[in-house]
């Protein structure tokens, strides 16, 4: 779904639309399942605290996947990613918020760079840089990527 | 990049730092080791047990393509899969264990396509020790950073192609307040 036009032309500095994501335990649960990892810190709430956590934490594979769904509804099904590095903060708990923000950090010959931030109650979750194709890869992608 | 020099002794005791800086040196000349093959090929089941579970509704990922951020997830060990013996990163995080550094933060996650993987490909992944970084005196405790690199493939042999890389750093760190 993409609930935001792309910008005709993206611009360094130009801010990505803020996005609240509420944090569930089903969602925390389900993402790492779904990433395949089965460490008990990311669905057993007691091993979580033996371990010292107050509770279940999302798991790595998922913030890099949340920041691809960011990118992708913020500026179109069509964008071609082509690296997510992240760097890890807080951890995202269940009954917190994750609220993505970002911006156009570099426009390039045929790169565009972001910086994304997830946010939860405690600080940085999440801060990354995605880089983008200028253009879609894709012969016959609609509207070839995120300048168009 | 490997941290050399005699760290200060109140950090860490200058053997203890020696045989991790040896061991760091030994796995790191294994190179690219571990090769494992995905469980299974790319599939659109999984594919949309992932999109449900992160509520992705791009209709891209309906038709034959992987999302990228799933590059990672083909090649996960699963419930019952456990790291070969050669595994440098396994290997590398033992050593620290060993040494008393017991506790294990991911810090960094550096992941680049190389092109979308396709339903129906099958990944195998290699595992090298990039770095082993310290010891530094962290809000978490006194540890190590330690940077592996994953490679992944799609065929064998010549034709071979790179499809996925990812730098994966930890800090395996003593416990503030840990005895000793």
């Amino acid at each position: 779904m993409t609930t935001t036009p792309v910008p005709s032309a993206l611009e360094v500095g130009t801010a990505l639309p803020a996005w609240e994501l509420p944090l569930t335990p089903t969602l925390i649960v389900s993402t790492a399942i779904a990433t395949r990892d089965f460490q008990d810190v990311h669905h057993d709430r007691d091993r979580a605290q033996a371990a010292g956590s107050q509770d279940v934490f999302m798991n790595i594979l998922t913030s890099t996947a949340l920041c691809q769904r960011y990118v992708e509804d913020s500026l179109g099904h069509d964008v071609e990613i082509r690296a997510i590095a992240i760097r890890l903060g807080a951890p995202a708990y269940p009954y917190d918020t994750l609220t993505f923000t970002g911006e156009v950090a570099e426009v390039g010959e045929d790169e565009v760079v972001l910086e994304v931030a997830g946010a939860v109650s405690l600080g940085a979750h999440v801060i990354g840089t995605v880089r983008l194709a200028r253009q879609a890869g894709r012969a016959g992608g609609a509207g070839g990527g995120v300048v168009r | 990049m490997t941290a050399t020099g005699v760290p200060p002794v109140e950090l860490v005791a200058p053997d203890v730092h020696a045989h991790v800086l040896a061991e760091a040196e030994r796995i790191r000349g294994l190179g690219e080791a571990a090769e494992r093959w995905a469980r299974d090929e790319v599939n659109q089941p999984r594919i949309d047990d992932w999109l449900e579970a992160m509520g992705v509704t791009n209709p891209r990922w309906k038709q034959g393509e992987a999302p990228p951020a799933m590059a990672q997830v083909w090649t996960m060990y699963g419930l019952g899969g456990r790291p070969p013996a050669d595994d440098p990163l396994h290997g590398m995080m033992q050593v620290l264990t060993e040494a008393g550094f017991t506790a294990v933060l991911g810090t960094n996650c550096e992941q680049e396509y190389h092109r979308p993987l396709r339903v129906g490909e099958r990944v195998r992944v290699t595992t090298a020790l990039e770095s082993v970084v310290g010891p530094k005196a962290t809000g978490m405790g006194v540890g190590y950073f330690v940077t592996s690199r994953n490679t992944w493939y799609v065929g064998e042999g010549p034709g071979a192609e790179v499809v996925a890389t990812m730098l994966f750093r930890v800090l395996k760190f003593v416990p503030k307040g840990a005895a000793g």
